[in-house]
């Protein structure tokens, strides 16, 4: 109680000034402290995850049943249609699949086999967002002890989504790649044409991102694949982002950009895909 | 004593829906400022020094989860917080319009800063695009859910104010 009286006798300026200075006090400790104000952000958040993963899961049960009722019909059309898609892909599995007997007896031939690991990959849920309306991150259930890792490459559905920022026991936080500050090296397919996809939450309103610095003379069309270029230090490559939408010469004639369709829907994100693996690189780790 | 721990549980729960509830799953991208309704009920209803302690400790959790640096959100919601106290002595408890046109102005001043300081520094520079996606849906989304909250803050606020009263008295 004594306290609370004394509390009560500073005036509100002073207190916003003391106030102030501590903010200042804390943005100046993080830029030249780092390492003890991620052991506060580890702790605060080590006792709130625990928290948000709760809500989150009332959030996503609710959501489910009403999802439920909604969802019979458009699954029974849904349903004819890809049984039909279905037939259709077993006859043209069948064609590749002769395809790429012959394909495996020429590569032998020439000795020439590429390798494509396959990557490891592990599921997580995704339990909380920004709490802002302009930044794209958000955490997911997995952490250190899953074997993930700052700068893991993360998957929705066949697309890539984005890259673990920062990866604590229990959780980590994930950038999507249309967060303002994202940046991709990429390459287009079949032109094979480099580029460099960049997040933007202005354009991905309006459904898509922005490629810039593609070669005027690459030849590119629209339906382009985009996918991670062997050359990104910190994304596998062959990664799907999305396809070309449309494009245009920059100002500069030297240079094109372009408009895709990312290939996996940002807005409702549940269930992702962490790669476990580390991309190769030539500069060791510490 | 009453009050620090109804607010610090008031704070805890509106950082969880925000970042939860609403985040997850959002209309179009738009996640609603709960903490920014709750600074602004306790700027208003309380005076400076609360709405500006509440900000404060808001802003603290968004920082401490969200940001790679601590401090700008923490300045931020307590700028509003003290702002919103100065509107204190015009507070009445029925009315609505007071806390919608304060909620619009610091939604406007909130986001207007984010847009300054993290994208026209990054030479992004089509105001015109991130106010009609971004800024305008936020405000009116929370101005909405405002009206609702509001009075559940309201209603908080006197009861604990009854408490205090019956102890006093006693």
């Amino acid at each position: 109680m004594y306290k609370n009286n004394r509390k009560k006798d500073i005036p509100p300026k002073y207190l916003l000034l003391a106030l102030t200075i501590v903010c200042v006090a804390f943005l100046l400790l993080s830029y030249f402290a780092g390492d003890h104000m991620a052991k506060i952000k580890l702790y605060t958040g080590k006792i709130i995850a625990p928290f948000q993963k709760g809500v989150n899961e009332i959030g996503l049960w609710t959501d489910s049943k009403l999802k439920n009722l909604k969802k019979i019909d458009e699954l029974n059309r849904e349903n004819e249609e890809l049984k039909k898609e279905l037939e259709e892909a077993r006859r043209q599995l069948t064609r590749y699949q002769t395809m790429s007997l012959e394909l495996k007896n020429l590569q032998e031939l020439y000795k020439l086999q590429e390798n494509y690991p396959e990557l490891n990959m592990t599921a997580a849920h995704v339990f909380s967002k920004t709490s802002s309306s302009w930044f794209s991150e958000f955490y997911i259930d997995k952490g250190s002890d899953d074997g993930v890792f700052e700068g893991a490459n993360v998957m929705y559905g066949e697309g890539l989504l984005g890259l673990v920022t920062d990866c604590y026991p229990g959780y980590s936080k994930v950038r999507s790649l249309i967060d303002d500050s994202s940046k991709i090296s990429a390459r287009l397919i079949p032109s094979d044409a480099l580029c460099t996809v960049e997040g933007n939450l202005n354009t991905y309103k309006d459904g898509v991102l922005v490629v810039s610095n593609i070669d005027k003379d690459a030849s590119v069309s629209v339906g382009d694949k985009v996918l991670t270029s062997d050359i990104s230090d910190r994304y596998h490559p062959g990664l799907l982002i999305g396809y070309i939408e449309s494009y245009t010469l920059d100002s500069n004639n030297l240079t094109m950009t372009a408009l895709i369709k990312p290939a996996c829907d940002f807005d409702n994100i549940s269930d992702v895909l962490i790669i476990t693996d580390k991309k190769q690189s030539i500069i060791d780790e510490e | 004593m009453r009050r620090v721990i109804t607010l610090a549980l008031l704070i805890f729960i509106c950082f969880l829906m925000q970042s939860t509830l609403f985040g997850v799953r959002d209309l179009d991208g738009i996640t609603p400022n709960l903490m920014l309704i709750l600074t602004m009920s306790f700027g208003l209803m309380r005076g400076r020094k609360e709405g500006m302690l509440t900000g404060f400790f808001c802003g603290f959790l968004v920082d401490c989860l969200y940001m790679s640096v601590f401090g700008p959100f923490m300045f931020l919601y307590m700028i509003i917080g003290y702002m919103n106290g100065f509107f204190h002595k015009n507070y009445m408890v029925e009315d609505v319009m007071l806390p919608l046109i304060v909620i619009i102005g610091d939604e406007l001043l909130f986001n207007m800063s984010i847009y300054v300081f993290s994208f026209m520094l990054m030479n992004r520079l089509d105001l015109k695009g991130y106010f009609t996606r971004i800024i305008l849906p936020e405000t009116l989304y929370t101005a909405i859910i405002t009206v609702v909250l509001y009075k559940i803050f309201v209603f908080v606020n006197k009861h604990l104010k009854e408490k205090n009263k019956e102890k006093t008295n006693a």
